[in-house]
């Protein structure tokens, strides 16, 4: 067994620190630092240092939010957090200080999360393994739900925002990409308290502008008038041709059927028993509902949290916590994300008419009795921690803990027969994460003189990660009233009786274990100097047995100026600089390189039908050559991370201003690089690639006015960041990967994209190559009614070459600004969000200028949904190309469609009573009543929508629902 | 009391807790096997690692063939009988502009895929001697078996390099984990090579697998004839890979020879010629192992099998995902279609079973007015529409004619006796040998219900030869290199001469190949096109 195995190191461990103890000096005489401190605070605190960008829990707890990346959006300098899509419970995601690495495919942003621990625990995200068997990745299978809406902000004590290495190295690897770092509410001591909050309130949507075929008849027309030939137009799309057809040419009403303002709630009940000294406890259930008031999406949490400390003996603190939730979700009925699900496409000639008529019948199909649609997405996850904390010679303190995470993934989805022309489609997902790990440590302080301190600590832990998922799939049941593959056999022939047309199954499991060791030693001088050494040792299972173990060391600094007397000044207050360096392993989250060379059974197939796993019904296995080779030597991504700090304090405390600048270097980072194609492989993997984030977090707070009645504090926290690509493996300096080029010196997440500069009205508008022959692009000719793209090489022809690096998809400046004024006993709180400096690619006004080559193509990426019908953008905006050029004129890779996607956003408003301020009545000691508006208005260049809702390559597709506007009344309760 | 601090304390203290960090390790429990991919350790072990590799090799080739319907692309698209109005990326193709922007035909360009085949036949023919010694199932003879089969897979994937780009990179060997930047080979080398290589593979080359064959008999691979059919390439296969090197290079005595093989010994083989009927049926030549009940008429080809799971629900792989419209898929207009136009010029003949007009109708009404009396390859239905829907190829699920799930069931038929019959009637024409071009074309047609040839009506014995190809072979990827030898046999296009002369023949190579191997220049031809 591991544990019994690492069990078995700690012994020894302990043993040798006990020596090291008794060598030295026995008798050294030590505060006991835990006494002013509750126990178990401690424990979850332990591995972390206190102060670093709190985020203020009070708002959060007014506020609708159902995810941890929603709570913490704008509040925290150095971490953005994008919502793609408005529809709750689906994936979000967060950046702490800029882009780990470029964003190729969807599993490079998994792998850039950061760690969240919940009371020490590291909740366990979602495999990537499910991207190997899908062609497309718009949602995972599966449920597809956001892990981290597990969390109940309600039940929140604080939460920290990790990015400084002095803290990241005590975590480990796992916290490479940074952490975020939250601490569970316990009891309140000397106090028994019982407590209800509640809020309930509707999402709701601002208002579209519908339209109905003849809109987009009339847009269309004038391309036909221009460029398009007789074939052309007899070739108009069906839809568009009668227009007596009232689905498509009737009142454009879809929206009633659409958007519909829908309910919000939500309730947290419990009690925290904290008068016993020995024993406390506090419990919780919860129950949320969520919606986005668009497509009938919806999502909804049943949670229950249970936190005890027990005191055995006065040395001795037992701390466990078991939370559990179960959340549910009602998708949104997008053809394109059903389709990409289904892996079929049938026509897509007809779009859904936006007549709510028409509509409705399709929207019927869902819930029909009997032959409706099954929609299942469930998540349920459990968290757990044992932990002890001990003392058993004075000075010395044993720290030791367990945490299990695990959360199971399930889907059942069945799609009738009038969906998918005449088909249906069946599948069933389930998957589970789970993780455990074992923490722990051991700790002595020692007094060396009367100004110096020395506390000498060593740390283990082990970490195994279990993934896996089992997904079956398949087609035409007997009939929609059957939802499940059938299995009655002929028993003649052994062929299944019912006309079960076909299925796929796939099944995936990986295992990851990682042990670490660390040992610290802090020394503090009087009480203004602190300086701590750390160094650690990680192994993980997922590198190569020959590089499996690496060193990490970390150094810290921190100067309190003020106390330390070297500055006396009336107007400051508090002055502390902090310096800290550190290295940290970052890990895969992958075992696929663990072993050099591998063999593979998926992607031997075309692209587009991943799971065939034979030929001839024979079992296959080759080298991944889709995939990429992976040689012997595959190492340690390695994160190098520098930062300078000051936290400054003016008129006591009044005005504070907390300045971090860093450095941040990734280095030996992993990439798939192309190679000759030759070998038959798409590239092979190697390490080398180095990317640097430079830049500044900053957060400033003001109390403006504070009086017994009136108060007004006003916050802000920014973070300025550079991201630049600096090294590529084997000396390059730029390489082309699908529709990305990374380039040594330009920012990684670069969009590459040819420089739009008009239109060529005229053959004489088209320049000639001094050879007399006319400007082409990939070696055709140009003609009159196409765009003049810059030919930046000057060769005569528009190709790969005359693209150019331009913008950046994540924000230059991202955060956050938030005001809280109180009289007597209302307190108002309104907060802004904004990220500033990124672009967009808008795909969606691409999708509908292309016209021409998307109309009844079977392309995922241009189905028509519902909304398709609304009037987003205007057509004079933009030049009128020839739509039927070979040339695409309308492609979204050029900077015509780059645009400005800064935005500002009232993020959330609130007004809150104390009904009862420091008065009791009938046994209730809190009362409090409130009014929240969340998303309330956002302020943008760009003209299409929110440019939040962009895909991780900085796509604006038009597929997201939006982030809905909420308002809500709540109370919250104590007895 | 309070002790003083040394230095001598804090360096105790450093460097136990240093030999702690590094003294310890819970190593062992970080040693995972990964379960979802395996190592290089147990790749080649045992006799079924053989069974997988071994199929993994026609499972990317038929990956090569189908991806983006590539073999279409390739082979009948350019210069062919298909025209498309609905699809750009395909007009691009058919109309030449190979180098055309549109991303779906990027793909096209690049011969990875092509060489995937040829690492994963080059691995096996190195590392399978590993399993001799290990397992003491996989025996001397099947290996040399095996061997054999993989160098022909690696020739036939060279040969179609050769036909679509000319001169390109000869490897091998794997270079397991090296990345070898290789320049082009001069073509007529690579097809000596792959010549050489059929012929010295000829000898451990059964005429037919898991049956009674002197070279291989009793289960192959740990199935019988009936899984494998004539699916994999066994002598006679092989000898029309030579026969048609033979013939891409001009070559056509040796063509004669090679073909004449294979029509020879076509029943040891146990293959057949098919009946008009057998190549229209949806559960004949085109399904599965291309089977008409026990009949097997795949000489070479690569199976995409309903029956196993083997077709995607994307319809790659398969030409009705492109030829067909409603009513048998929701499409209103299909992909490509075959203008009437080029059918009234291909099937003139009153008998011909594929495609006719009733010809006593005609003289009755006016002839615009035809009425289509035998319409096997094309929907008669949809002749006198804008696009008249190819039906020659229509295989639903597992051999239905038609279903409302469009999962298509044809295979990616290579060659079959006829066409490589009508290869040697060519080869024949072309050495002057008219009597055996006749019989050989005069039996063809006949079995058509077409009359004999008729100089007066037909042309010349090689024009009625390459016309009869491609009435037989439409749909079947073979046009555009049937224009390329008969324009190198006539030169009498002007164009396609140039065509020949400066390399046009050949396609572009992608800017991801030039990128990763700076050895490879551009086709000189699509230079700045």
């Amino acid at each position: 067994m591991s544990i019994n195995n690492c069990l078995g190191h700690l012994r020894n461990l302990c043993l040798l620190l006990l020596l090291a103890g008794t060598v030295s000096d026995v008798n050294a005489q030590v505060s006991d630092s835990t006494k002013s401190d509750t126990a178990s605070k401690a424990i979850r605190n332990s591995r972390i240092q206190k102060g670093i960008d709190p985020v203020i829990v009070r708002h959060l707890t007014q506020q609708p939010y159902i995810s941890l990346q929603q709570m913490i959006k704008g509040n925290a300098a150095g971490l953005y957090v994008q919502e793609p899509n408005g529809e709750p419970g689906t994936e979000q995601f967060m950046y702490i200080r800029g882009l780990q690495t470029p964003l190729l495919s969807k599993k490079d942003l998994y792998a850039q999360q950061p760690a969240v621990y919940l009371d020490g625990i590291p909740m366990m995200p979602d495999n990537n393994m499910v991207f190997d068997i899908q062609p497309t990745d718009f949602n995972r299978i599966g449920p597809a739900t956001n892990l981290l809406s597990v969390v109940e902000a309600d039940n929140i004590e604080s939460i920290k925002v990790l990015k400084d290495p002095a803290e990241l190295a005590k975590l480990g690897p796992l916290a490479a990409n940074g952490a975020i770092w939250i601490t569970s509410k316990v009891p309140r001591p000397k106090r028994n308290d019982i407590f209800v909050n509640t809020y309930f309130g509707a999402a709701f949507n601002a208002p579209v502008t519908p339209v109905n075929a003849a809109y987009e008849n009339s847009w269309r027309q004038p391309f036909y008038d221009k460029y398009g030939t007789l074939t052309n137009r007899l070739n108009i799309p069906t839809y568009l041709k009668d227009s007596t057809d009232a689905s498509y040419y009737g009142p454009a009403n879809w929206t009633d059927a659409y958007y519909k303002t829908t309910p919000v709630y939500s309730i947290n009940a419990g009690a925290a028993v904290g008068n016993n000294p020995r024993a406390n406890v506090r419990f919780s259930l919860n129950h949320t509902n969520s919606a986005s008031g668009q497509d009938g999406s919806k999502f909804h949490r049943y949670g229950f949290s249970i936190v005890s400390d027990l005191k055995p003996f006065p040395w001795m603190t037992f701390t466990s916590l078991v939370t559990g939730s179960r959340l549910e979700r009602d998708r949104d009925k997008n053809v394109r994300d059903r389709l990409a699900e289904v892996r079929y496409t049938p026509s897509l000639l007809s779009p859904l008419p936006p007549n709510k008529q028409y509509y409705q019948k399709y929207l019927n199909v869902f819930t029909a009795p009997g032959t409706g649609a099954i929609d299942n997405n469930i998540v349920n996850d459990i968290k757990a921690l044992a932990a002890v904390n001990m003392s058993p010679i004075k000075q010395i303190k044993i720290v030791s803990q367990l945490s299990i995470a695990y959360n199971e993934n399930i889907r059942d989805a069945f799609w009738p027969t009038f969906l998918l022309s005449g088909n249906n489609f069946t599948s069933n997902y389930f998957g589970f994460n789970q993780r455990i790990q074992l923490d722990n440590s051991i700790s002595y302080p020692r007094r060396l003189n009367k100004d110096m301190n020395l506390e000498v600590e060593a740390g283990q832990s082990f970490r195994s990660d279990v993934q896996r998922y089992d997904y079956a799939y398949g087609y035409n049941t007997p009939s929609d009233y059957i939802k499940v593959r059938a299995l009655k056999n002929d028993p003649d022939n052994g062929y299944p009786v019912y006309n079960f047309q076909y299925h796929y199954l796939a099944t995936d499991k990986q295992k990851i274990a990682q042990s670490s060791l660390y040992g610290r030693l802090h020394y503090t001088y009087k009480d203004f100097l602190e300086a701590e050494a750390l160094i650690r040792r990680d192994g993980a299972s997922f590198i190569q047995p020959n590089l499996r173990w690496i060193t990490e060391p970390m150094g810290n600094i921190k100067w309190d100026v003020e106390k330390s007397g070297l500055i006396k000044s009336a107007v400051l207050s508090s002055f502390v600089v902090r310096a800290s360096y550190g290295v940290l392993g970052i890990p895969y989250n992958t075992d696929l390189y663990s072993q050099g060379p591998v063999y593979v059974t998926t992607g031997l197939t075309w692209p587009q039908d991943p799971t065939i796993p034979s030929f001839l019904g024979s079992g296959v296995a080759a080298h991944p050559y889709t995939q990429g080779w992976i040689g012997y030597g595959i190492d340690w991504q390695k994160a190098y991370k520098a930062n300078l700090g000051v936290d400054l304090g003016f008129l006591k405390e009044r005005l504070m201003i907390t300045l971090d600048v860093y450095n941040n270097d990734n280095k030996n980072m992993l990439i798939l690089l192309p190679a000759a194609r030759e070998l038959g492989y798409s590239g092979v993997y190697k390490n080398g690639m180095a990317i640097n984030n430079k830049g500044l977090d900053a957060t400033i707070s003001f109390r403006a006015v504070q009086s017994k009645a009136v108060n007004w504090t006003s916050a802000l926290n920014f973070n300025f960041n550079k991201n630049t690509l600096t090294a590529l493996p084997d000396g390059l300096q730029s390489v082309i990967i699908g529709n990305r080029m990374l380039k040594v010196g330009a920012p990684a997440d670069a969009f590459w994209v040819f420089e739009n500069q008009g239109i060529y009205n005229s053959l004489s508008d088209i320049p000639t190559t001094s050879s007399g022959r006319r400007q082409t692009f990939y070696g055709g000719p140009l003609n009159p009614g196409d765009p003049k793209w810059r030919d930046v090489n000057g060769d005569g022809d528009i190709n790969d070459k005359d693209k150019v690096l331009k913008g950046n998809a994540l924000p230059k400046l991202n955060g956050g600004f938030s005001n809280d004024f109180s009289y007597k006993r209302y307190a108002l709180n309104f907060m802004f969000h904004f990220a500033i400096g990124q672009k967009l690619l808008n795909q969606e006004i691409s999708n509908r200028l292309n016209f021409v080559n998307n109309e009844g193509n079977a392309d995922l990426n241009t189905v028509k949904e519902i909304t398709y019908w609304q009037k987003d953008f205007t057509i004079t905006d933009y030049p009128m190309y020839n739509p039927w050029s070979n040339v695409i004129p309308y492609q979204s890779g050029q900077d015509l469609f780059l645009q400005n996607a800064s935005y500002v956003k009232l993020r959330s408003v609130s007004l809150s009573y104390d009904v009862l301020g420091k008065r009791k009545m009938g046994g209730i000691s809190k009362f409090l009543v409130y009014v929240s508006g969340t998303n309330l208005f956002t302020i943008s260049p760009f003209k299409n929508g929110d440019p939040e809702l962009v895909n991780y390559l900085g796509n604006y597709t038009g597929y997201s629902q939006k982030i809905p506007k909420m308002a809500i009344v709540g109370a919250r309760l104590s007895f | 009391m309070i002790k003083r601090f040394t230095i001598k304390d804090l360096a105790l203290n450093v460097s136990i807790v240093l030999l702690m960090i590094f003294s310890f390790s819970c190593n062992k429990k970080l040693e995972i096997t990964p379960e979802h991919a395996y190592g290089q350790a147990v790749a080649w072990n045992t006799m079924d690692d053989i069974n997988s590799n071994f199929f993994a090799v026609y499972a990317l080739f038929r990956a090569t063939m189908a991806t983006n319907n590539d073999y279409l692309l390739w082979g009948e698209l350019r210069g062919g009988d298909f025209a498309s109005v609905q699809r750009a990326d395909l007009k691009a193709v058919i109309d030449g502009n190979l180098n055309a922007p549109f991303p779906q035909l990027d793909e096209m360009r690049d011969w990875r895929r092509f060489y995937a085949v040829i690492n994963a036949a080059n691995l096996f023919i190195e590392r399978s001697p590993e399993v001799l010694k290990k397992d003491g199932r996989y025996t001397q003879a099947l290996q040399l078996v095996d061997v054999a089969h993989m160098r022909c897979l690696r020739a036939w994937a060279y040969f179609m390099l050769v036909r679509i780009w000319g001169d390109v990179p000869l490897l091998t060997s794997s270079y397991e984990g090296q990345f070898p930047t290789v320049a082009r080979t001069d073509k007529s080398l690579v097809l000596g090579f792959c010549e050489k290589e059929l012929l010295s593979a000829m000898d451990y080359l059964p005429f037919y697998y898991g049956g009674s064959d002197p070279i291989q008999s009793g289960n192959y691979h740990n199935y019988d004839f009936s899984r494998f059919s004539t699916t994999i390439v066994g002598r006679l296969g092989a000898y029309g890979l030579l026969a048609h090197i033979a013939a891409w290079q001009g070559r056509y005595a040796d063509v004669d020879v090679y073909a004449k093989f294979v029509m020879d010994y076509m029943s040891q083989g146990r293959l057949t010629y098919s009946t008009t009927a057998d190549i229209t049926a949806s559960n004949g030549v085109f399904k599965g192992r291309g089977q008409v009940g026990s009949d097997n008429r795949m000489l070479l080809g690569f199976t995409l099998f309903w029956d196993h799971g083997e077709t995607g629900t994307s319809g790659f792989g398969h030409i009705e995902s492109w030829t067909l419209a409603t009513p048998y898929v929701a499409k209103s207009v299909p992909d490509l279609y075959v203008p009437s136009d080029s059918i009234t010029l291909m099937f003139n003949d009153p008998q011909d079973q594929r495609f006719r007009f009733d010809t006593v109708q005609t003289s009755v009404v006016d002839s615009t007015r035809r009425v289509v009396a035998q319409g096997k390859y094309i929907e008669p239905s949809t002749f006198f529409s804008a696009t008249p829907m190819f039906t020659k190829i229509k295989v639903f699920t597992s051999g239905k004619t038609t279903d409302l799930f469009a999962v298509f069931g044809s295979n990616i038929m290579f060659s079959r006796m006829e066409e490589i019959a009508l290869l040697r009637a060519e080869a024949c024409a072309a050495i002057g040998n008219t009597t055996d071009a006749l019989s050989i074309l005069n039996g063809r047609r006949a079995n058509r219900g077409e009359a004999g040839y008729d100089a007066k009506k037909d042309g010349d014995l090689i024009d009625a030869v390459f016309m009869e190809r491609r009435r037989e072979l439409l749909g079947e990827a073979w046009r555009w290199y049937d224009l390329v030898r008969y324009n190198k046999l006539k030169r009498t296009n002007p164009a396609f001469n140039k065509l020949i002369d400066q390399g046009g023949i050949y396609w572009p190579v992608s800017t991801a190949v030039m990128e990763a191997n700076p050895l490879i220049k551009q086709n000189p031809y699509w230079e700045g096109k």
